[in-house]
């Protein structure tokens, strides 16, 4: 810890200390002036009192200020050195560029006492209003009653002369990433030893301040219990787990604000993971909100995605009616500061900025202080105004199209910054685009979301399944018209912009398996999930990238039989305006493509036959005879009772899918090899050529709460996680989730899966035989590959079944994939709340004998195998329970999912599901007795007969 | 002023001024002699079209070559105001522009004709004028300008692209070839919804008018220009004018059948109402169908020349096509999925999209065959699918099972069935299509054999088969009903051999025929969709061998003799393997059947007899089965075009009516925006 802590004591002190004005120096909360913000009514807010060494005798040294200028000083305390917001917007608009332009300005330098104060002003001016204070009228209000543009530019260039030296320091120093707190606080050990201020009372403030302080001053004192909390947050093992759990639990505002800080440097991946934690304390928790503020702007502003993200999350996790009126405004206050669009990066240069603030702007600002708006991002909209405007439509009209799907431009938000020529090149040097037309930023993919979720719901207003078809189909060539265009599927975090939704992969999806009774309050005339499949291409950095450009199925251009070859070449120059397609395709355009006729596609007709396979194509002989046979007078014979065979065997031969059933459509379409409908879909389609195009899938939900689908996703991604940690080979395969709203949603569909419904009513037959039918023979490879899989992921499921209650376990919600796992899917009854407590699945999990006969019987070595993998499961599971339990207990506050109906017994009831107290032998013993209980349990059957007799699930 | 006070004075009616002006303008005297703002003063006037058309029709061809001198003036003079920026006037001279070629081409007139162009335009500054006029109209069409305006642009253009009944003789056609800068406003105001549901029809016209013009000379930019056209929101747009035309039609049609049944089912004592009824539907029937007829031409059209038009024949309206095209309902795009209006019958009130409107469309049409117009009218149709059934992409759109709609299939009521519309289900498009052509064959066996129609429509199914066999596609069709209709086909044919064999060359047809139950012989193992039918197509075959022998020996006679001695041969050639099967398994079933002395046997007895049989035959290869003549429109289908062209531009003027613009709006519009 000395060691670590070492550099920056060795760091050179800042050249100069300057004199300050004496009614600067207080820093939190202070009267009037300089106070920190504070929001009327919140009393128990404490942050700032336990920043405020003012009161604990500690005088900082004062800061070099004009004294019209009071800058807010909201950081200038020990935590402000914690701070680990990037530093890279605030230098660049403040002409600090010399002193902290580098753009890792993570973690503020060490320098000694009086600069201290001084690096931090500035920083915080810049950061403030960077991040915090244009946009959180709420927190920064009070302290912006100025320009902070002016305060901005003022700190900086105030404190850049004295700051420079020590944050070079600070800087340049190396540091060891966990060795960042300790830097925070190695200013305070300074402190403690500088004549500045009494020893004494550094102690009293290490005490009582924040366990952060104290650590640093640790070595010096006795170790309090505290001090292990600050080890834990250096150590290794800090996490975001760990980081969302003491976010949660701990009500010391300055460990809250601590672990905000450390957010800033945890990956993006890592904390989006938790995100529906974050937002739910955020509308939850007033205090976490505070310090989470500037960190969710702070994302905001960088990303579309985590904006919608965000906002979609607010927005569901507020709609519960309990929350009271006092917390409800916080989140859909910053959902509407999302969704306004005013979170823009920063992406115009100060000097660009100053360019566009137009002359009345003045007088806007005589009149903020009344308001107490925030300036920013007016600032920013204002640049827009100027700016902005530069797209023309192709008729030359400035009609923004957004969100009329009858347009073909209904997802252009008629930005052309990254397709003018300034745009393309920055793109090709690698170099970040920015918008600066001020074109919005999130509508496009409001809209593109917004017009999935309206299929649904007209979907739902059909009356048959057979409408609902064509319905879809009707309604996605449609949206096809306005593709390509900037716009993704938040499901899958790889940037791509969709560029096709073929409407023929698309179907409607059984809403009645996900009713397993009838009884149950659902309304089947609203739900009507359906699922896409959605060409896409790969793009790196979907926000800027260029979109491909449209194409159209073009096999040529012309069927005209008219020598329209010269007229075509002589009306191109005439008509430039024309669209050309692609250029694979327009390379031909003029010479060739016009005169491609059908003899062409018979020509190619045959190429594709002689490269068909070889069996195929013997079957095809006889039309290559027919051909034949029109030169030799000498017929040729066949025998129909060879056709008969051949179509016979053609029919017998083994179908990778099923047979199309007009009653569940879906089956057909989900048993499809992935891979196969891949190619399939990429033949067509006409963007099939481009490099990065891919197909995902997507099942699109209204009318049901994925709430619990995304806690359910969360448990099981941790628990996969962890048992790779731990190196057991169970197998899970959670699906991801996007909530959209409180009631619908996207859900990422298993590929190369059917369900065991499925199996049983197309194949008619035992999944025993199922498997031999799939994967071969008993002795075979393949088939004891697919069933190490599905004993795998069988003991998988099995534990998650157990620890998280997962009930309505019938088939339909059971699938296998293609290599014989076993995926659990649809966890609506899960933790405290099963459908209906009928007394059915009593027992602790779905384990039938037929799944036990897949395995090779009781006694089998893979069924021994099976029970050691759900030892191993749940040894490791109970290892790190706290992480799961820190999901749920989060989610639990002022929620109103049934899950959590049980209320805080459910969190209770789950951690002793993990059975703590156990030694591994009495966990032995209880993994024997519940797979015993399971294979014998009737209730299994019953519910599965129920499930038959209610809704012809087999 | 006093005209319209009172308007019974039928005597001394006061003239407005207006007409004054246009009837001395006719007198030859020159009218802006007096007055030197005379023609700036004319056009704000409000032109009075249609009496300038009569007082131009009155006039005989002396009369109007003395006065080309004052017309072209006007022309002129027209075009100057058109070009001005003030939209009023120029709105009233796009009015009046309508009138004087209206007036002059409208009628035919006996005597020497004299050039229309020289009339109007005059020869030397017809290039010029039309050249303004042209760009001028491209520029109010694409620009931003009230609707009314472009509405009287548009009828202007097909006033002037409608001036001959022979479209190939409009000489002022030919400026609009020379200007071909009229395509793309024109699509421009396709591709958006809100100007497509004002001015989609007037465009498709006048595209397909322009398209129609020596379309067979290469010269022709609006042809080259349609077919390369690859712009989807507009090709989509074209559709959805062509769609809600048909839709519109059938949803009329539905509406009166529906009528006339629960009619005819409350006082079913009198047959007479009924047939009240339905002899009033096919007059108003006819008199749709004919107003269809540019839309019809215009499918084609599209379908025919533009590659990427077949791609949009699947997709569904984008705004509500499947309504009565009005402006209100287009603009709001969420009504679009909502049912159409109380009282019609349609209760899935789904979008259709342009092939399952066309589809029912030729079910209603090609109920009825006895006018020459209606015959005219099912050919049209029968090209049309036969270009369809001919592509190989949209052959996979409709064999696509995932890509399955509704088709409500009309029947004719006929003496042996009931009228009675099947209950419709989603099915791949070829399911339709196929149901259709049997439709059509079981339908239409009279005395009067519209022939030429059963070979396209027999064509259509070959090509449909040539298709499933080449790509191995497996339709799950009930092919029985098929195989039965052709069967009845040729057992019409044989058994009418008097009445039809001595008008028509109907070996052709019994050879296409043969040669489609050849094919599903041959090739029965790529498309078939299971090996029962296979079997199932035996047993028709056996069951039906009296028709097959009949045929044989009426090709026998004719192949000896008279003018289809080859026809008749190649029949007799096609047929061998269907005798091959009947003579090898109708000695087999005999002997089984007394073998187990049954009389009777069921079909499942003959079943299992064929398929135990199958081993001992032996067929020819028979060669070419699926190969057809690609659809080409010249030589064999151009005086037909030519007169159904003919009959659009004849519908095409009864459909302008230039007077009837909205004055109000007009002005309204146009002083806003001046």
């Amino acid at each position: 810890m000395a060691s670590r802590a070492a550099p920056p004591l060795t760091c050179k002190p800042a050249p100069v200390a300057l004199p300050l004005p004496p009614e600067v120096t207080a820093v939190h909360g202070a009267p009037a002036p300089c106070g920190r913000p504070r929001r009327p009514g919140r009393a128990t807010h404490q942050r700032n009192l336990s920043l405020d060494f003012r009161s604990m005798g500690i005088v900082l040294p004062p800061v070099q200020h004009s004294s019209l200028r009071r800058t807010h000083h909201r950081n200038r305390s020990l935590d402000s050195v914690l701070q680990e917001i990037p530093e890279l917007e605030a230098a660049e608009e403040t002409a600090l560029k010399p002193a902290l332009s580098c753009p890792r300005v993570r973690r503020a330098g060490p320098p000694p006492p009086p600069p201290v104060a001084a690096a931090a002003a500035p920083r915080l001016g810049g950061e403030d209003a960077a991040s915090l204070g244009s946009t959180d009228s709420g927190i920064s209000s009070d302290g912006s009653e100025r320009d902070f543009r002016g305060d901005v530019e003022h700190a900086a260039t105030g404190a850049a002369a004295m700051a420079s030296g020590p944050a070079r320091s600070a800087i340049d120093s190396d540091w060891p990433p966990a060795g960042a707190p300790v830097t925070g606080a190695a200013p305070v050990t300074v402190t403690a030893g500088t004549p500045v201020t009494g020893a004494g009372s550094v102690t009293v403030t290490a005490a009582s301040v924040t366990p952060v302080t104290v650590m640093a001053a640790g070595d010096a004192k006795p170790g309090t219990q505290k001090s292990w909390l600050l080890r834990l947050f250096e150590s290794k093992l800090f996490d975001m787990s760990i980081a969302v759990n003491y976010l949660f639990n701990s009500k010391e505002p300055g460990v809250q604000t601590y672990i905000v800080n450390r957010m800033f440097s945890f990956s993006e991946e890592d904390t989006d993971f938790f995100l529906p934690q974050l937002v739910n304390m955020y509308i939850q928790m007033p205090d976490v909100a505070e310090v989470l503020h500037p960190y969710l702007v702070h994302r905001c502003r960088k990303s579309v995605n985590f904006s919608l993200h965000t906002a979609r999350l607010l927005d569901a996790y507020s709609s519960d009616a309990n929350l009271s009126n006092k917390k409800k405004p916080l989140g859909t206050r910053l959902r509407n500061l999302i969704l306004s669009d005013e979170l823009r990066p920063k992406g115009a240069t100060a000097a660009e900025r100053r360019l566009a603030v137009p002359p009345a702007r003045p007088g806007e600002q005589t009149l903020s202080p009344l308001r107490r708006t925030h300036q920013r991002s007016r600032s920013d909209a204002t640049a827009s105004y100027s700016k902005g405007h530069q797209r023309t439509g192709s008729t030359g009209s400035m009609r923004c199209y957004l969100g009329d799907i009858g347009s073909g431009r209904a997802f252009d938000s008629g930005c052309s910054c990254y397709d003018t020529a300034q745009g393309k090149c920055n793109d090709l040097l690698g170099r970040r685009v920015e918008c600066v037309c001020g074109a919005p930023r999130l509508r496009p993919q409001l809209e593109f979301i917004g017009a999935l979720m309206s299929i649904g719901q007209r979907l739902g207003a059909m009356p048959t399944r057979e409408a609902k078809t064509t319905q879809l189909l009707n309604e996605l060539s449609l949206l096809n018209l306005n593709l390509p265009a900037r716009v993704w599927l938040p499901l899958y975090s790889t940037g791509h912009h969709v560029v096709r939704v073929p409407a023929q992969a698309a179907a409607v999806l059984n809403s009645k398996d996900k009713a397993p009774y009838m009884l149950y309050p659902h309304l089947p005339q609203d739900k009507a999930p359906y699922m896409l499949y959605v060409e896409v291409v790969e793009v790196d950095g979907p926000e800027t990238a260029p979109v491909p450009a449209k194409c159209i199925n073009t096999l040529r251009h012309t069927r005209s039989e008219e020598s329209l070859e010269t007229a075509a070449a002589a009306a191109a120059p005439a008509a430039p305006a024309l669209p050309t397609t692609f250029s694979l395709y327009g390379n031909m355009d003029a010479e060739n493509a016009d005169c491609w006729s059908q003899e062409d596609d018979d020509i190619s007709q045959q190429y594709w036959q002689l490269r068909r396979p070889r069996l195929e194509r013997e079957r095809d002989t006889i039309s290559q005879m027919s051909l034949e046979s029109a030169d030799s007078r000498e017929p040729v014979l066949i025998a129909p009772g060879d056709i008969r065979r051949r179509l016979a065997d053609s029919l017998a031969a083994p179908r990778s899918t099923f047979a199309r059933d007009p009653e569940d459509p879906s089956a057909a379409v989900l048993k499809e090899p992935w891979a196969e409908k891949e190619r399939r879909i990429r033949a067509s389609s006409p963007y099939g050529h481009l490099a990065g195009w891919r197909l995902l899938p997507v099942i699109v939900k209204c009318g049901d709460d994925l709430r619990q689908e995304l806690l359910a996703y969360q448990l099981l991604e941790t628990l996969d996680r962890l048992w790779k940690l731990e190196r057991v080979p169970l197998w899970v395969r959670p699906y991801r989730i996007v909530v959209l709203s409180a009631d619908s949603g996207l859900i990422e569909p298993v590929v190369n899966t059917v369900s065991l419904h499925q199996v049983k009513k197309n194949s008619r037959m035992s999944l025993k035989e199922y498997f031999l039918q799939e994967f071969g023979d008993v002795t075979t490879e393949a088939f004891l590959t697919a069933q190490r899989n599905f004993v795998q992921s069988c003991a998988a499921y099995c534990i998650v079944c157990y620890l998280l209650q997962v009930k309505d376990r019938h088939n339909g919600n059971i699938l296998l994939d293609s290599a014989g796992h076993l995926i659990h899917i649809d966890f609506g009854f899960m933790l405290s709340t099963s459908p209906k407590n009928l007394g059915f699945e009593a027992s602790p999990f779905k384990l039938t004998p037929e799944f036990v006969e897949v395995m090779g019987g009781l006694g089998s070595d893979m069924f021994e195998y099976f029970k050691i993998l759900m030892l191993q499961g749940l040894v490791a599971a109970r290892k790190h329970h706290e992480k799961l339990l820190t999901l749920v207990e989060i989610m639990r506050s002022g929620s109103q999912l049934p899950c959590f109906r049980s209320g805080a017994a459910t969190v209770q009831f789950l951690r002793n599901r993990f059975h703590m107290n156990m030694t591994e032998e009495q966990l032995q013993y209880l993994v024997d007795s519940m797979v015993e209980s399971s294979i014998h349990s009737l209730t299994t059957k019953l519910y599965d007969g129920f499930q038959y007799f209610t809704n012809g699930i087999l | 002023m006093a005209s319209r006070l009172r308007p019974g004075s039928q005597k001394k009616q006061i003239k407005e001024k207006i007409v004054q002006i246009y009837e001395s303008f006719f007198k030859g005297e020159d009218v802006a002699a007096g007055n030197a703002n005379f023609w700036d003063e004319l056009f704000l006037l409000r032109p009075r079209v249609s009496v300038l058309e009569s007082e131009l029709a009155r006039l005989s061809s002396e009369q109007l070559s003395a006065l080309k001198v004052p017309l072209n003036q006007l022309f002129a003079r027209c075009v100057d105001v058109v070009r001005e920026e003030h939209l009023l006037r120029a709105a009233h001279a796009l009015q009046t522009l309508s009138g004087l070629v209206a007036g002059v081409c409208r009628q035919p007139r006996p005597g020497p004709q004299s050039d229309a162009v020289d009339l109007l335009v005059g020869l030397d500054a017809a290039e010029r004028e039309m050249g303004r006029l042209c760009g001028r109209c491209a520029e109010l069409l694409a620009g931003l300008y009230p609707e009314t305006l472009r509405s009287l642009v548009l009828d202007a253009l097909l006033a002037v692209a409608a001036a001959s009944e022979d479209i190939n003789r409009n000489g002022l056609l030919e400026y609009l070839m020379i200007n071909s800068s009229l395509f793309e406003p024109v699509i421009q105001l396709l591709s958006h919804g809100a100007t497509r549901s004002v001015h989609g029809h007037k465009c498709v016209l006048l595209l397909t008018l322009l398209v129609n013009y020596r379309k067979s000379e290469p010269a022709n930019p609006y042809v080259v220009k349609l077919s390369i056209l690859d712009d989807e929101l507009a090709l989509n747009g074209y559709s959805q004018v062509i769609t809600a035309a048909l839709s519109d039609f059938n949803w009329k049609y539905a509406a009166q059948t529906c009528d006339s049944q629960s009619q005819g089912w409350l006082s079913s004592l009198t047959s007479m109402v009924g047939n009240m009824f339905v002899a009033d539907e096919l007059a108003t029937r006819s008199e749709s169908i004919k107003a269809n007829h540019g839309v019809l031409v215009a499918l084609y059209e599209a379908v025919h020349l533009n590659r990427n038009f077949i791609a949009t024949l699947t997709q569904a309206s984008t705004d509500a096509s499947s309504q009565p095209p009005s402006p209100q309902s287009t603009l709001d795009r969420e009504q679009a999925p909502a049912p159409p209006a109380a009282g019609q019958p349609d209760p899935l009130g789904a979008p259709v999209n342009l092939l399952v409107a066309f589809l029912q469309y030729c079910s209603i049409v090609m109920q009825d065959t006895k006018s020459d117009a209606a015959t005219n009218n099912v050919r049209q149709c029968f090209i049309v699918l036969t270009c369809v059934s001919e592509d190989q992409y949209c052959n996979s759109l409709m064999h696509d099972p995932n890509l399955v709609f509704v088709v409500r299939l009309h029947r004719l009521p006929m003496r042996h069935r009931k009228a009675t519309d099947r209950p419709a289900h989603p099915q791949p498009l070829a399911t339709a299509l196929l149901d259709l052509t049997v439709e059509f064959i079981m339908s239409h066996l009279m005395k009067r054999f519209p022939l030429d129609l059963y070979l396209q429509c027999v064509g259509i199914v070959h090509r449909v088969l040539c298709y499933q066999k080449r790509c191995r596609v497996r339709l799950g069709y009930h092919w029985r009903e098929l195989w039965s209709a052709l069967m009845s086909l040729l057992k019409f044919i044989v058994s009418n051999e008097n009445a039809v064999v001595k008008r028509n060359n109907i070996f052709e047809l019994a050879i296409l025929v043969v040669n489609i139950f050849n094919l599903f012989i041959t090739y029965g193992d790529t498309f078939l969709p299971t090996p029962t039918s296979y079997d199932e197509l035996y047993y028709e075959l056996i069951r039906m061998h009296q028709v097959f022998s009949n045929l044989y020996s009426m090709s026998l006679r004719y192949s000896n003799e008279g003018e289809h001695r080859e026809a008749a041969m190649r029949l007799t050639n096609n047929l061998v393997n269907i005798r091959a099967i009947c003579n090898h398994f109708s000695p087999k079933i005999e002997a089984w059947s007394q073998a187990n002395n049954q009389t009777s046997l069921t079909e499942d007895q003959v079943l299992d007899v064929v398929r135990s049989n199958y081993e001992s035959l032996t067929l020819k290869l028979q060669e070419s089965l699926d190969q057809y003549e690609r659809y080409a429109e010249s030589p064999r289908y151009s005086s037909f075009f030519t007169a159904v062209v003919r009959s659009v531009i004849r519908d095409t003027w009864s459909g302008l009516n230039f007077d009837q613009v909205d004055h109000a709006s007009l002005l309204n519009q146009t002083s806003a925006i001046s």
